[in-house]
């Protein structure tokens, strides 16, 4: 089953978290699972691979329950980094060092920044809007590139453009995006 | 320290994507071990990866039977007596380790006057990272690239065309910078670089260098 929307995913991780309950990680897993695998199909993975990463994905968020933090990130985005960082590992095949390891520079809270003033759904509803403030050429760049996980080159040979066009396009999208994002993190 | 230098926000976005290869997001995450500010891009840019994965229009199935499977799993852990569905909270509160010293460090080799290499071992061959050790007032060889070259500065300072780059800050350059950098006076320079393709000295010595260097 598939489903649309997600009501109170927080409650659903806190559920897990201090009751082990079940049917919180089945409503988690039915919207998430299939979104994880669409986004890595898109961006290249094969379909066992991304079934396989969804998964893990998954587990790691029951496993992980009591280690999340709502005032840092949102469930969709603490997920976002399980599949992020799983994908990485997938791709390593047990050699270096783990995702977990170089991503941990994000995972600290820092003590130089004032505490956060939003809840996490504010945040998403924010990046939303500051994803509508692009304009659609933008929109495409950042698409490419951030969500299907395209090579410059490769962006450049699908939009028709000068590699140079891309690279200093995606630049500019990004730091708009990253403007309209400031107040929010 | 004020760090002037930052990864442009393209990088940024695509570090917190994931969407990078392990050499360059080794030098990004040494950045961002020591620029606050870098961090609190970054960590938005993971947040519109949320955002993005939440509205995800081409969710795809699983196959009928993985929902069954991973709640198998789960009743596994809690019978292996793993009875709380939690890893401890003390792990993630651990001192934070820079992400550097993960990762095996070849012996410090004299390469030219006045500068020292020091390979870092990564899984991956797709860039190369390594560390250069530069006396106080050294010229490196003028050179250019044909991939980029990306340096994080941990210690010391160094000029050239672009600027001044001191502890922290972060030169982003690709196959269309062409530079002669030169240590300031003071302390010895120390950097962390992420190198694709040839590096290629215009001037004889560096050419001469450049065989033995093989960077």
């Amino acid at each position: 089953m598939q489903r649309d929307e997600l009501e109170d995913p927080v409650s659903l991780v806190r559920a897990i978290a201090n009751d082990a309950d079940r049917q919180a990680f089945a409503a988690l897993f039915d919207f998430y699972a299939p979104r994880i695998k669409g986004v890595l199909v898109r961006a290249g993975t094969t379909p066992e691979l991304a079934e396989e990463i969804a998964q893990e994905a998954l587990l790691s968020v029951w496993r992980k329950a009591a280690l999340f933090d709502p005032a840092r990130a949102s469930v969709a985005t603490w997920i976002f980094t399980i599949a992020r960082n799983l994908r990485i590992d997938h791709a390593r095949r047990g050699r270096g060092v783990s995702a977990d390891t170089i991503y941990k520079v994000l995972s600290g809270s820092d003590p130089e920044r004032p505490d956060h003033r939003l809840e996490s759904a504010q945040r998403d509803a924010g990046v939303r809007h500051a994803l509508d403030a692009l304009t659609s050429d933008q929109v495409a760049v950042v698409r490419l590139s951030f969500y299907e996980d395209k090579p410059h080159a490769e962006i450049a040979e699908t939009l028709g453009l000068p590699l140079g066009t891309v690279k200093s396009r995606l630049r500019l999208a990004m730091t708009k995006l990253r403007e309209q994002l400031e107040d929010l993190t | 320290m004020t760090i002037r230098h930052h990864p442009n926000d393209a990088t940024l976005a695509a570090f917190a994507a994931g969407a990078m290869d392990e050499g360059r997001r080794l030098v990004v995450a040494t950045h961002l071990d020591i620029c606050p500010a870098c961090r609190q891009a970054a960590r938005a840019f993971e947040a519109v990866g949320g955002v993005a994965l939440h509205d995800e229009a081409a969710a795809l199935p699983l196959s009928a039977d993985a929902r069954k499977r991973a709640l198998d799993s789960i009743e596994q852990d809690l019978a292996s007596g793993q009875d709380l569905p939690a890893e401890k909270p003390a792990v993630a509160q651990a001192a934070r380790q820079s992400a550097l010293s993960a990762y095996p460090l070849g012996a410090w080799r004299w390469i030219g006057p006045g500068i020292y290499w020091r390979p870092v071992d990564l899984a991956s061959p797709d860039t190369r990272v390594f560390m250069l050790k530069a006396a106080p007032g050294t010229a490196l060889p003028d050179h250019s690239h044909t991939g980029i070259e990306w340096t994080a500065v941990l210690q010391g300072a160094f000029r050239h065309d672009h600027g001044r780059y001191g502890a922290g800050d972060f030169d982003e350059a690709d196959e269309s910078v062409e530079h002669n950098p030169r240590v300031e006076d003071g302390v010895e320079c120390i950097c962390l670089v992420a190198m694709q393709g040839q590096i290629r000295f215009k001037s004889l010595i560096g050419r001469l260098l450049q065989p033995f260097v093989r960077i």
